[in-house]
């Protein structure tokens, strides 16, 4: 490559999707050496003369051969291994704008598990408890009930006044939740038993009839959310005036070597789970058995997968974030996002944009991603002082992150719904 | 000419010739006969005649032989000096070449003999006066010739000669004129002579048969006129009367010289001058006769000397290819004596071969070789002694080591050096304030500044030092330094790559913080879920590995010293050495299962029957079980054993019934195994082995590790027996590891050593690792992964991969992967314990800085 890259030429043309940015195809000389915020004042000028009816100028990003633009052209090139010489073709869009920090939702202890649903967010804690919280940071409710550290929360419907959320925790249960807004009291409806362990993750399908929980004892069940048991439970175990409202589980997935660290619904009839046995494993709900399975090296901590591009994304016992495609039949890692110094703990998809996801871990830093810039992530979310233990971005303008400093963080995405 | 060839001339006279020769035959035998009788009578002329004819005759064969000899030898010169001498004629032929002119002509002149006497034969008369005068003065020759005062005018007319040398031949040929002049006078004397010969020759046939070649070699009659001075050189005899000595001694009389004057007056008076020759060897004159010219003139003229001879006679063909009746030979030649012998080619190519590979030699190398062999052979003054005796030659040449070379001369040596290099004032007076101690001068010489190289004065010094230099040279030895040439990579042993070993742990991950004072123990939980934690401050801490939680404090009052998860699945259990007592702890229904909780709660509550329960004195000396009251029982104790002595170390059975408990100083009494179902205790051992440090149970046998201070002793605890005693060469043993497979053993040092023992290889360590810095105080053993890891007080802990083989024939492979930072020592201590994940590969140390570290 070019010894000099300050003195390198480059023919470029700039392209994007985004239609209400389009600028002329015909190439532009510019100098090797710009980084994107020169390209972004020459596209902006550009933007200028062909739509003045945009009236402020716009931030971007830019894709040089699939990747995003971080350092100058010619360094980025020289990675790439690719010429100067061809007219190079820079994909530009919109930058995702930087998440403002909102509120800071203290807890008594770590906070384990977090989710959001509209403007209620939902937490679950290492004292046992789950917090119920709205966007503005208003403590709405403790509910004890739990008696060891809940580890995974999740909404499950919202009718009206009544909201249905379940909770997974050590104590090897699960429980579905009715917490009625306006009163703003809350009702233990259901206990599920049948794990042996400590429940590790819990997640709801996405038409809300149905809970999978990963748990210690290396397996996973699938409980119903019906509030009502009559026509799941046996009428035998209902008879019996002990077990109150428990649940058996609908079916348990047997398969996995070590703990089920995260289950992830891909469709209404399909799971994925992560485990410490360095496998994910996608499972058929209905006949319970392994769809496909996919080996890492490492114990896995999380994974998540986005409808949207129909990847997963995987956090394991180092500092890697992997993106995996499960349509892939060899476990081949698409990429490998690094930025982390700790382990990550907890990854989550944009529900909004296939290209952004979220990742938290033990080196105390939220971390927002683009899928195209393996090494640099778009935003580091800073302001916890210890290990973030859980993320989650269900709600797409909130980016919100659990921490063992006790605290919530919740991060305001600007124009995330307007983006798309 | 061959001699068949003169066999054949002889055949081809003519008849009469024959005849002639058959008289002359006879005459010869005659002749010899005569002659011997003349030399008793000294007279008898006719007889003498006869005597002359037949040696004419028989002389012409000899003649042409001679002939052809001379004229081989010195044709052209002959032929030059004849001419000259018939130019001259006269005198002055004082050099050899007259006396071979001479010579020669006296050969044609006995050549001649023959035609003349031919002639003669043909026309007598004629002839006749001619010849009785010749025939008269050579009948007189002999006698003259025999006494040199006899000498007539034969030897007047004699050319002036000053060297007379010559040869026997001369002779012969200066011999037979006189007799064919008499041969003449004798066939014209009678026929009745003639006759009376063949009378003679057939009277006496048988004695000249026997006479005939003693004849030949008798030439007594002639050489009396021989001068038999010999072949020296004539000048010899210029200072005497003679010329030499005839055959009975007398001397030869030199002929009177003649001047000029008087080879003038020869000249004009004799006619014959022109041809009268002197013989040097007698100096008496020769006058040549007409064949004597002939003969020379035909050998001027380059023709056969013999005229005789004919050059065109008819070819016989003696090998024609006409057939003939009796063939000379009988046979063809055969075809193979036209080409070149295959065996001798076959021979030829064998002797090459032969030459080639030097099995045989030539003559010409065998003679070089008998020369070398002969030459003398000095020895070798200066070669080396040792090196003779080792056969290699002179060992200066073979590994020449040069001299030690001196640094070549400087500035201040020159004679004119730059002034820098003069010594100032001052350096002056230090030199000579040196004097006493010269060798610690700048130079050991005083520079010195010189107009030219004329005026450097002469180093007094010189031979003194080539001298010493020499002697240096010579008693210093000199040696080849060998240095060895070793790579730093070829002295480290081929290990496999840590990167082709992973997983193992490389970065600490995680830090468990709570304790406040040092952890002395750690424990995993079987499923790898908790981490359960032993410290100084008297409390047990269960921990959650993924994150490092503080699960459950258990607070026991004293320090613990060891804690040890249970490894019953089915048990929510632990062990903690509190102080003397040992508690079995239920960490709670927070911590793992409920059911597996409660369970362990229903199976300690109740005590056994009684009747199991039942310990000797001995041991119930040492061990009392206790029931915790319920306070105890709500902080999570489920049993305590008091023992009479502070508990060093705790180890499971792999069943999770019995474990062994290690008292600190209590001699033979130092080790218990408990058992839990029963309640009960044993003490195993009877007597002391040592001083005991801790004791382990086998795996998978029932076999029970102990080690005391200097080695690991293996008990069969079902025959109740000591199985084998395993030195570890260390000062102090301070744990033990067992591999999980149970034949590999892992022994730890106070003394900074790792020792590892294959249990199937020997009872000596299979290796012992140098890997820490200080006291090793931790092994442990990955329970899946090949790994092992190790720490002590240095700050490091050190994570290995050990792998172990199924095959028999392969020793385990220890390979050392990576150092992990300790966190910072606490005085002396830094890691207490290490552990592995029983699943993952990751490392849990016990720090002394109070915190536990999780290494991934």
């Amino acid at each position: 490559m070019a010894a000099e890259p300050a003195e390198v030429q480059l023919q470029v043309r700039f392209v994007t999707k985004q239609e209400q940015y389009a600028v002329s195809d015909s190439p532009y000389a510019i100098q090797s050496n710009v980084q994107s915020s020169d390209l972004n004042t020459l596209v902006n000028a550009l933007l200028k003369e062909t739509k003045p009816s945009l009236q402020k100028s716009v931030e971007f990003d830019f894709l040089v051969c699939g990747e995003l633009l971080c350092t100058t052209i010619a360094e980025h090139l020289q990675e790439k291994g690719v010429s100067t010489e061809d007219t190079l073709e820079i994909e530009y869009l919109e930058r995702f704008p930087a998440p403002t920090p909102q509120e800071c939702l203290m807890h008594d202890d770590w906070v384990s598990a977090v989710h959001t649903h509209g403007n209620w967010i939902l937490s679950g804690s290492y004292d046992n408890s789950i917090h119920i919280w709205n966007t503005k940071g208003q403590h709405k409710l403790a509910i004890p009930g739990h008696t060891s550290p809940v580890k995974g929360v999740s909404w499950v419907s919202f009718n009206g006044d009544q909201a249905v959320f379940a909770s997974g925790s050590h104590d090897q249960s699960a429980m579905l939740w009715v917490w009625n807004v306006t009163r703003n009291s809350v009702d233990c409806v259901v206990t599920c038993r049948g794990h042996d362990k400590g429940v590790e993750c819990l997640a709801v399908a996405v038409d809300g009839t149905r809970f999978a929980t990963g748990s210690w004892d290396n397996s996973i069940c699938i409980w119903s959310t019906s509030l009502t048991d009559e026509d799941n439970v046996p009428a035998k175990k209902r008879s019996k005036p002990e077990q109150g409202n428990s649940r058996e589980p609908m079916s348990t997935l047997k398969g996995h070597r070590e703990a089920v660290s995260a289950v992830q619904w891909i469709d209404y009839n399909t799971i994925l789970s992560s485990s410490w046995d360095h496998l994910l494993k996608l499972w058929d709900c209905e006949l319970g058995g392994i769809k496909q399975e996919i080996a890492g090296n490492k114990a896995f901590f999380d994974a998540d997968w986005s409808p949207l591009n129909n990847s997963m994304i995987t956090a394991s016992a180092d500092r890697h974030v992997r993106l995996y495609d499960p349509r892939s039949t060899e476990s081949i890692v698409k990429t490998t996002f690094t930025s982390h110094t700790g382990w990550v703990q907890s990854v989550r998809w944009s529900k909004t944009r296939d290209t952004l996801f979220l990742s938290a871990g033990y080196d105390g830093q939220v971390k927002l991603w683009e899928t195209r810039s393996p090494r640099t992530p778009l935003y580091d979310l800073t302001g916890h002082e210890d290990k973030v233990l859980c993320c989650d971005w269900s709600n797409p303008s909130l980016l919100i992150s659990g921490s063992c400093d006790n605290t919530v963080r919740i991060f305001k995405a600007k124009h995330a719904m307007e983006s798309m | 000419m061959p001699p068949y060839k003169t066999g054949l001339l002889k055949r081809k006279i003519p008849d009469e010739s024959k005849e002639v020769e058959v008289n002359n035959s006879r005459s010869d035998e005659d002749e010899v006969l005569i002659r011997g009788e003349l030399d008793a009578e000294n007279d008898s002329t006719d007889s003498e005649h006869d005597d002359d004819n037949a040696a004419s005759d028989t002389e012409r064969d000899e003649i042409l032989f001679h002939d052809s000899a001379d004229s081989l030898l010195s044709d052209d010169e002959a032929n030059e000096s004849l001419a000259e001498s018939s130019d001259l004629t006269d005198s002055e032929e004082d050099d050899e070449s007259g006396d071979e002119e001479s010579s020669h002509e006296e050969d044609g002149e006995s050549n001649s003999d023959e035609d003349k006497a031919e002639e003669e034969k043909e026309a007598k008369p004629k002839t006749k006066a001619e010849s009785e005068d010749s025939g008269a003065e050579s009948g007189t020759g002999p006698t003259l010739s025999g006494s040199s005062d006899g000498s007539k005018k034969t030897k007047e007319k004699a050319i002036n000669k000053k060297e007379f040398k010559q040869k026997p031949i001369k002779k012969k040929e200066f011999k037979p004129k006189p007799t064919k002049t008499k041969a003449v006078q004798k066939t014209t004397d009678s026929i009745d002579a003639l006759a009376n010969k063949i009378k003679e020759t057939n009277v006496t046939i048988q004695p000249v048969q026997e006479k005939d070649e003693y004849e030949s070699g008798d030439t007594s009659d002639e050489e009396e006129r021989v001068n038999t001075a010999g072949a020296v050189p004539s000048w010899w005899y210029d200072e005497y009367e003679h010329v030499g000595y005839d055959v009975e001694g007398r001397r030869i009389a030199r002929p009177p010289r003649r001047d000029r004057i008087d080879e003038f007056l020869r000249k004009c008076e004799d006619p014959e001058f022109w041809r009268t020759v002197r013989d040097p060897g007698t100096g008496q004159d020769i006058i040549l006769s007409k064949q004597d010219l002939e003969l020379i003139a035909r050998i001027r003229e380059g023709r056969v000397p013999n005229p005789e001879h004919d050059e065109y006679q008819p070819w016989v063909e003696w090998f024609s290819r006409e057939v003939l009746a009796t063939p000379l030979r009988a046979f063809p030649e055969h075809k193979r004596s036209f080409l070149p012998s295959r065996e001798e080619q076959r021979h030829v190519s064998r002797i090459v071969h032969a030459l080639k590979m030097g099995w045989m030699k030539t003559r010409k190398q065998i003679a070089e070789e008998r020369k070398k062999s002969k030459e003398q052979k000095f020895y070798d003054l200066w070669g080396s002694s040792a090196a003779a005796g080792e056969g290699e030659g002179v060992r200066g040449l073979q590994r020449h080591i040069p001299a030690p070379r001196r640094p070549p001369p400087g500035h201040a040596e020159s004679y004119n050096p730059p002034p820098e290099y003069l010594l100032d004032a001052k350096e002056m007076k230090e030199w000579n304030k040196l004097a006493q101690t010269p060798w610690k001068r700048k130079y050991t010489f005083l520079p010195t500044r010189h107009g030219s190289l004329r005026e450097v004065a002469a180093y007094e010094r010189f031979t003194r030092e080539r001298f010493l230099r020499c002697l240096d040279l010579y008693l210093a030895p000199r040696a080849i330094k060998m240095r060895l040439t070793i790579n730093p990579e070829d002295l480290v042993p081929k290990l496999p790559s840590p990167r082709d070993l992973q997983p193992f742990p490389t970065t600490e991950v995680l830090k468990f913080t709570g304790h406040t004072d040092l952890v002395r123990s750690i424990d995993f939980d079987p499923s790898g879920q908790y981490v359960v934690s032993g410290s100084d401050d008297g409390t047990v801490k269960v921990w959650e590995t993924s994150s490092g939680r503080c699960l459950r404090t258990l607070a026991l009052g004293c320090a613990v010293t060891r804690v040890a998860w249970t490894p019953a699945a089915g048990l929510s259990l632990l062990a903690a050495a509190a102080g003397r007592r040992l508690l079995l702890l239920n960490p709670g229904a927070g911590v793992g299962a409920h059911r597996v909780a409660a369970r362990t709660d229903d199976l300690l509550a109740e005590p056994p029957p009684a009747r199991d329960v039942v310990m000797d004195e001995r041991t119930a000396a040492c061990v009392q079980w206790e029931t915790p009251d319920a306070a105890q029982w709500a902080r999570g104790v489920r049993l305590s054993v008091t023992h009479f002595k502070p508990l060093l170390h705790l180890s499971w059975h792999a069943r999770g019934d019995y474990l062994a408990a290690t008292v600190e100083e209590a001699g033979a009494r130092g080790v218990l195994v408990h058992q839990l179902s029963r309640r009960r205790s044993q003490l195993p051992f009877r007597r002391a082995p040592g001083r005991l440090q801790c004791a382990a149970f086998h795996p998978h046998r029932p076999l029970l590790f102990v080690a005391t201070q200097r080695a690991v002793r293996v008990y069969d605890l079902v025959k109740q027996e000591l199985v084998r005693k395993l030195l570890a060469g260390a000062q102090w043993i301070s744990a033990l590891a067992l591999h999980p497979a149970g034949d590999n053993l892992l022994v730890a040092s106070y003394d900074r050593k790792c020792m590892w023992f294959d249990l199937e290889l020997s009872s000596k360590p299979y290796q012992t690792l140098r890997l820490h810095g200080g006291a090793v105080r931790a092994v442990a053993f990955h329970s899946r992964y090949p790994l092992f890891a190790s720490a002590g007080d240095d700050q490091y802990i050190v994570v290995s991969h050990g792998m172990v083989y199924n095959d028999l024939l392969q020793n385990p492979l220890l390979v050392p992967l990576k150092q992990l930072r300790a966190p910072e020592p606490r005085g002396e201590l830094c890691v207490l314990d290490v552990r592995f994940h029983p699943a993952q590969p990751w490392l849990l140390a016990a720090a002394a800085d109070h915190t536990l570290r999780l290494y991934a």
